[in-house]
């Protein structure tokens, strides 16, 4: 209803103000009881619903896999393509907003932005993009970007006469899973996904011609036409696939991963800029980059794994960069550059602290190394890498020097019983390098290990840092207290959930002698060997990527809201009941996992 | 039986046969809902201000073809009414008279039950006019939200029970949202969406809780 419905509720924030109010005026309300269905899995609709009282059940069979409550909108696809992807059944008494399909429909062809967000949600990705001050500029960069900017395929036109084995035969040489096909002054295109339902579903001999499975019916763009253009044509037309033209020539086929490329954004470009850095000052800018895509990915539904995974490739292509730009010759020629802790194991997304080191072969110039610890600490803080707490930085002469003297550094760490140096020895572990002579990081490591294997003494007193913290506990007594107001809701996600899980899984695999960098890979050979059971693997790892992921948002949110000393920390209150569930799972899984290390190294009788 | 001779004499007295329609049997399951805005609260000396309409149609409140109308009061606008719905006297100067604009309204409502928060406050106030113009008042069945929530809320009370029938106090009970009051048409679609939601229940023999006021809430892990 039209003055109570709120459009500065995304994704109609993006309309004007004239289109709110056509939107408004064009409202009905609907209710349905508990229990009735709003729309039935591949139902078209006729409306777009927003839910105004009540929460609905987003089903795909028996599983709830989203629950939508007030102001939530549902569902593109079925409003877009004609059919939903899942069901929409009220859990209460529901009312909803009913936008009817023309309105919506029209408002989308006129409005980019509000474009964007639908099909967003068709494509399962870039959810709620529009929740940041920063960051929808890249959506509506890309929407204005031109077709020929997006990484088009080239056209390869085969004559309709060709049969299926031949036009199979020359795609997979040309790597292209669409050509056109020529057809006297017809043109169409046939794709490899036609090719597989010729042969296996209509069980075509592979002889055919193409002619009979082309469709000769294609949608096409100009390439110089903007990219949110193709993007309605292929949401109105339910296509995947336009073909662009120059004039009246075929010059290419835009596919709407293409697209999804663009706005995933610069992530190719980040490296490309950091290779051509002629000072360190030309690095500033794509340092930041790095960090500002963070952000972007998780809106686009990248998981955080996959995040993490592209941040880390970056970062160590800069510091490689960094290094190279200010090392002298003589450290060049002796240095090995090294990154640690969450870095090392690719685990970083927003930064948080830097851990790297420098090992040397033989003694360099005092003035040179004085020099580059400097400078390099300095730059990496001015691309805003926080300087490490614990110092494990090139800065600090004892994660600076030749690998003899580190390796004695490293015998003092294991006969020294502090938390410090257990500290120490597993953000070494963590260790990889980045650039230069890597067999120096080999000798060092292998060192750690003889050091270290059997002894049980000394890996008990390691894996004891898993219960420097205590437990969290999300469980009902917390919650109750939390809303009462007598108890804080906080549960700092690093000290109670991903630090047990990344510290024991290191402590079993020093015992074992596993070499992988990250923690998901380290699990997968700790189950492989069988000394973690499959289950625990794959809850420890199903634990702890939600866990990153939540991580991951309240740093988010701490960024926004400038509160840095709550970026670990999450609320309770301020979580979803389905978010509240799998944190709470996920935290059982740690307390297990805990368990486990405990026992193994007998923890209890020190 | 009383009714049935009510309306036959009715049906001889309407002077408009235009608007025989009033008086024909219930065919749809649409009911209408509707508010006033008022210069007061005395049906003899007071006038519509604004009136506003809104269909439902089995699960749906169709505010997109929702009546409104403001109309000019021959009534004087007190402060204290203006205070209330914030519509001046000058606001509705340019408007039509009731009479103009109750043909249509008269149209659109039909023979469909009237559904309102005290609706047969805002009939009484209606039917002033309607009298005027067709010798009649208004045929059709009402139903009121506050008999509505009374029966889910209260129909079983022990004597004594404190009733609190306040229209924000149900639409908090019932979760609504609070539109901005005193508006004929949010507070017509706020009692339309009060209709739904209590004959919904009826329908599945839900009952309200009473004292909500000191119930825990609900425990968010379960």
């Amino acid at each position: 209803m039209p003055q109570a419905f709120d459009a500065q509720n995304p994704p109609f924030d993006r309309l004007t103000h004239a289109e709110a109010a056509e939107l408004r005026s064009q409202l009905d309300i609907g209710y349905w009881p508990p229990g009735e269905t709003i729309i039935g899995v591949g139902q078209p609709a006729g409306y777009l619903h927003v839910v105004i009282k009540g929460s609905v059940e987003e089903r795909d069979g028996e599983e709830v896999e989203n629950i939508l409550r007030f102001k939530d909108s549902f569902d593109a696809r079925a409003l877009v393509h004609g059919a939903a992807g899942a069901s929409f059944v009220a859990a209460e008494e529901t009312l909803c907003y009913l936008a009817p399909k023309d309105v919506v429909l029209d408002l989308i062809k006129r409005n980019p932005g509000f474009a964007a967000f639908f099909y967003s949600e068709l494509s399962r990705k870039l959810t709620g993009y529009a929740s940041g001050p920063e960051g929808s500029g890249g959506v509506e960069q890309v929407l204005r970007a031109r077709v020929k900017e997006a990484r088009l395929h080239a056209a390869f036109f085969i004559d309709a006469g060709a049969t299926i084995a031949e036009t199979g035969k020359a795609m997979s040489e040309r790597d292209s899973n669409a050509l056109f096909v020529r057809d006297g002054d017809r043109v169409g295109i046939v794709t490899g996904m036609n090719l597989s339902k010729a042969a296996v579903l209509m069980a075509l001999p592979l002889t055919t011609p193409i002619r009979d499975i082309t469709h000769f019916q294609i949608h096409s763009v100009d390439e110089d036409d903007f990219i949110f253009e193709a993007l309605i044509k292929m949401t109105r037309h339910n296509k995947r696939r336009l073909a662009v033209t120059s004039g009246r020539t075929f010059v290419g086929i835009l596919e709407d991963i293409d697209i999804l490329g663009l706005v995933a954004g610069n992530s190719q470009l980040i490296p490309g800029r950091i290779d051509r850095a002629r000072s360190v000052d030309d690095l500033e800018l794509p340092a930041r980059d790095i960090q500002a895509q963070v952000e972007r990915l998780h809106k686009q539904g990248v998981k955080v794994e996959v995040i993490a995974e592209i941040t880390s490739d970056l970062n160590r292509a800069l510091f490689a960069k960094l290094y190279d730009l200010i090392a002298p010759a003589s450290i060049k020629e002796a240095g090995c550059l090294i990154v640690m802790g969450s870095e090392g194991r690719g685990e970083q997304t927003v930064r948080t602290d830097q851990d790297n080191g420098l090992l040397l072969d033989r003694p360099v110039p005092a003035e040179d190394l004085a020099k580059f610890r400097v400078d390099f600490t300095a730059a990496l803080e001015k691309f805003g890498f926080p300087p490490c707490p614990g110092n494990v930085m090139v800065r600090n002469p004892q994660w600076s020097q030749t690998v003899e003297d580190f390796n004695r550094q490293l015998k003092s760490w294991v006969l020294t019983p502090d938390e410090f140096s257990a500290m120490n020895l597993g953000i070494f572990y963590d260790a990889i390098a980045v650039t230069g002579r890597g067999e120096l990081l080999e000798t060092a490591k292998t060192a750690l290990s003889e050091l270290m294997r059997g002894e049980s003494a000394y890996l008990a007193r390691f894996a004891k840092a898993i219960d420097q913290f205590e437990d969290a506990s999300a469980g009902m007594l917390t919650s109750l207290m939390a809303t009462v107001g007598v108890a804080s809701d906080a549960i700092h996600i690093k000290k109670s959930g991903t630090f047990p899980i990344v510290h024991g899984v290191r402590v079993i695999s020093i015992d074992r002698n596993v070499h992988a960098a990250s923690t998901m890979g380290r699990l997968d050979e700790l189950g492989a060997q069988s000394i973690l059971s499959d289950d625990m693997v794959r809850d420890l790892k199903s634990a702890l990527s939600y866990l990153m992921e939540v991580r991951l948002r309240s740093q988010l949110t701490s960024i926004r809201t400038g509160r840095h000393e709550e970026e670990a920390i999450v609320r309770l209150s301020e979580l979803s009941t389905r978010d509240r569930d799998l944190l709470r799972e996920a935290l059982k899984v740690v307390k297990k996992f805990k368990e486990i290390v405990r026992s193994r190294y007998h923890l209890a009788m020190l | 039986m009383r009714n049935f001779f009510l309306r036959q004499f009715d049906w001889v007295a309407l002077n408009d046969r235009s608007y025989a329609f009033m008086f024909e049997k219930l065919g749809t399951e649409e009911v209408v809902s509707v508010d006033c805005e008022t210069t007061g609260l005395n049906p003899h000396k007071d006038d519509i201000v604004t009136i506003a309409a809104v269909k439902i149609r089995g699960n749906k409140i169709l505010t997109r073809e929702a009546f409104r109308v403001s109309v000019n009061p021959e009534a004087v606008m007190p402060a204290t009414s203006i205070k209330v719905h914030q519509i001046r006297k000058s606001d509705v100067a340019a408007e039509r008279p009731i009479r103009k604009v109750l043909p249509a309204l008269l149209r659109f409502i039909g023979n469909r039950p009237l559904v309102g928060y005290y609706i047969d406050f805002d009939v009484r106030m209606l039917n002033k006019d309607v009298f005027n113009m067709l010798n009649i008042g208004l045929q059709n069945p009402l139903i009121d939200v506050c008999d509505l929530y009374y029966s889910r809320k209260y129909g079983t009370a022990p004597p004594g029970t404190q009733l609190d029938l306040k229209f924000s106090s149900i639409q908090r009970d019932l979760e609504l949202p609070v539109l901005q009051a005193h508006d004929a048409f949010n507070d017509a679609v706020s009692a339309a969406q009060m209709y739904v939601v209590l004959s919904d229940m009826a329908r599945r023999g839900i009952r309200l809780k009473r004292s909500r006021d000191w119930s825990q809430p609900s425990m968010p892990l379960g």
